[in-house]
């Protein structure tokens, strides 16, 4: 496996120059741009292409199901509610340090 | 939470400013606690950011024109007073995340998984090492490329709102949004987690 650096795939690039290889060409390629296929933010011709290229490499079919779980689990991430002895106190504090200049 | 301009800014401070900061403090407060949570990590330092933020906005105020949201320039408050807090607290250093980071190296690292197979999200993050995990791999992301990631896939802003709060254009957001997603991704599928039963998950022993 090469840490390959290649250009970002292209419009009108052709599916069948996909290399099904981990890490190299256009798996690399897709990596770049795995945040905006997830967010449906490409075009729809490249959309088409990357899906073409999912199907038929399971690393990277598996890795960009890694990457929408964690954003998934990052837009689930609890968090602890405000008390609201702690909203008083604070409003307090806040109001206490603008008043004293 | 969406929350409308206010439509006129005040024009009489020392009149308005302690009814209109009550009002500004009661439908904000708990949207900026979270984002600081989300920010900090812990209660105490998100307890600070809030009232960091709440003092800025006070004083404020007055010159607020309504031309962003009341969320946005909250949100903003909130992170610029964030980037100081830290600096100061820490002096911690920023280091950039390179994408060439990223590329797995390995068969076993592209194919790394994270165990929420079956699972809600919440179901999943009952599991506490996985939970810790998370947390743990968002508190090591550099600040700037956390607070894209909190904004963006946290507090559910686009990209261009996130733009305007961090003072960057929309292609620099995603830049840094992808590069935080793919920090956290290695982070949570490069551990040993167990699930439920105790046992190792699948797909995260390669």
């Amino acid at each position: 496996m090469t840490k390959k650096k290649t250009a970002t795939t292209k419009k009108g690039s052709t599916p069948s120059s996909h290399r099904h290889t981990a890490g190299q060409g256009h798996c690399v390629d897709l990596l770049r741009q795995l945040s905006a296929f997830i967010d449906d933010e490409l075009p729809s011709d490249i959309c088409r292409e990357i899906r073409k290229h999912l199907g038929a490499c399971p690393n990277c079919e598996i890795f960009i199901a890694s990457l929408r779980q964690t954003v998934i689990l990052c837009r689930h991430r609890p968090v602890p509610p405000l008390k609201a002895s702690d909203r008083v106190a604070m409003r307090r504090a806040i109001l206490g340090e603008a008043n004293a200049k | 939470m969406r929350t409308p301009a206010l439509k006129t800014a005040p024009t009489s401070p020392a009149a308005q400013e302690p009814d209109e900061f009550d009002k500004l403090y009661r439908d904000h407060v708990d949207l900026i606690y979270r984002y600081a949570h989300r920010l900090c990590g812990e209660t105490e330092s998100a307890k600070d950011l809030v009232q960091e933020t709440f003092l800025n906005a006070y004083r404020g105020l007055k010159d607020f024109r309504g031309e962003a949201r009341v969320s946005t320039w909250l949100y903003t408050i909130a992170s610029r007073a964030c980037i100081r807090m830290r600096r100061k607290r820490k002096g911690e250093p920023q280091h950039e995340l390179s994408l060439e980071d990223f590329v797995p190296t390995s068969e076993g690292e592209f194919r790394l998984q994270i165990p929420v197979d079956g699972l809600s999200p919440e179901e999943a993050l009952q599991n506490k090492e996985l939970r810790q995990a998370l947390d743990q791999a968002i508190d090591k992301l550099p600040k700037k490329y956390r607070m894209a990631l909190v904004l963006r896939d946290m507090e559910g802003l686009t990209a261009k709102e996130v733009g305007t709060i961090m003072g960057l254009n929309e292609r620099a957001v995603k830049s840094r949004l992808h590069r935080a997603r793919l920090f956290v991704r290695r982070e949570l599928s490069a551990r040993g987690i167990t699930n439920h039963d105790g046992h190792p998950s699948e797909g995260l022993r390669s």
